[in-house]
């Protein structure tokens, strides 16, 4: 092993790279400040875009992050997912797939049974995570329901629908990897 | 241009100008190449002031997303790696949430004005970072933003929130406690 030895203290590195790459994290935000910049541009009702994506990132990043972790299952009890009801409505076309809801209420109830099994820690912080995803699309939706015609809405919910069935799988396969 | 970025500035600066300018118009590819270019001393930053990696990536990556959002605000005149910086330590010192770089008594500043910290023989590395890990939080913070990243008192008082004499006191403490720490052996 190369032992380094220093004369001055300014000789220690400053360059000390991060374990895991922040850019994909980084490139998130980014954009939903950048689709909360054209919502504030919209000409109505469209403040609530930053918040509610910005809510959706974080609980993205925040759900990578434990899933990486998870090493230890423990039998407990958990205030579970459960299916979301007269969602149908306001839904862009792609998203009252049956087929679509028929696999995220398949995914869902996987997802509770693997997050029984998580440490309550864990836990807790991955379904409070998957809340805040679920309860940002429920922003969105309802945001869609005043302005059905904006097409930026539909594109953000089809897009965070598909991030949400993407944490839900890397949820029901967690043990090994980030999201 | 600060001390800290004298050694790299010919080489850096001009092409960074370039780059923030396009990063500014909304081109995030072009912030990615700072980010790859600036995100081992802001970690680095973070890391030797929270002592924790996860808090340090965590610190680092909301340092950039700052930034990004801050972009239209930096001034081109200042250096975009100590504006980096500043926000880095900021971020730090906002999840702490609590007292933090204690104000200590100061009779007379420039009795602590001392040339850069060097040892008689070589240190190991690992055992230096130990050391300064080791070390109050106060103390630490100064040592790190002036002995390991070549900031200036009045640099690293201002990113801190700090009296330019409390950080140069923090810094003679933090010098002492180092020499002491070593000598003992700290790991």
């Amino acid at each position: 092993m190369n032992i380094r030895r220093v004369n001055r203290i300014d000789q220690l590195a400053q360059n000390v790279p991060p374990a895991r790459d922040l850019w994909p994290a980084i490139a998130a935000a980014i954009e939903v400040d950048r689709a909360g910049a054209l919502a504030e541009s919209a000409p109505r009702r469209t403040r609530w875009l930053p918040a509610a994506g910005m809510a959706a990132a974080v609980a993205l990043v925040t759900l990578g992050v434990f899933i990486g972790r998870i090493s230890t299952p423990t039998p407990d009890t958990v205030a579970g997912l459960t299916p979301v009801q007269g969602e149908a409505s306001i839904m862009p076309a792609a998203l009252r797939d049956a087929n679509y809801r028929k696999q995220r209420d398949a995914l869902l109830v996987e997802v509770n049974t693997q997050l029984k099994a998580m440490p309550a820690a864990e836990r807790e912080k991955v379904a409070a995570s998957l809340a805040t995803l679920r309860r940002s699309i429920g922003e969105i939706e309802a945001a869609l329901g005043r302005d059905p015609a904006n097409a930026l809405l539909q594109e953000l919910l089809v897009s965070s629908c598909q991030e949400e069935m993407r944490a839900l799988t890397a949820v029901r396969d967690s043990g090994s990897q980030e999201i | 241009m600060t001390t800290a970025d004298k050694g790299r500035a010919d080489t850096v600066v001009d092409f960074d100008a370039a780059l923030i300018e396009r990063a500014r118009k909304g081109d995030s590819r072009a912030f990615e190449r700072l980010y790859r270019d600036h995100v081992g001393r802001v970690h680095g930053l973070c890391l030797r002031m929270t002592r924790n990696p996860d808090q340090a990536a965590d610190c680092a990556q909301d340092a950039f997303i700052k930034a990004w959002k801050a972009l239209p605000k930096f001034e081109a005149r200042s250096s975009f790696s100590t504006w980096l910086h500043r926000i880095a330590v900021n971020t730090v010192l906002e999840k702490r949430r609590g007292p933090s770089n204690a104000e200590i008594a100061v009779e007379d500043p420039t009795e602590y004005e001392e040339p850069v910290l060097s040892f008689d023989t070589p240190v190991e590395e690992e055992e230096l970072e130990a050391a300064i890990q080791s070390l109050p939080q106060g103390a630490r913070d100064v040592l790190v933003l002036c002995g390991v990243y070549g900031y200036e008192h009045s640099e690293a008082s201002s990113m801190l929130g700090i009296a330019v004499g409390t950080c140069k006191a923090q810094l003679h403490r933090a010098r002492g406690l180092l020499r002491d720490r070593l000598e003992r052996g700290v790991r």
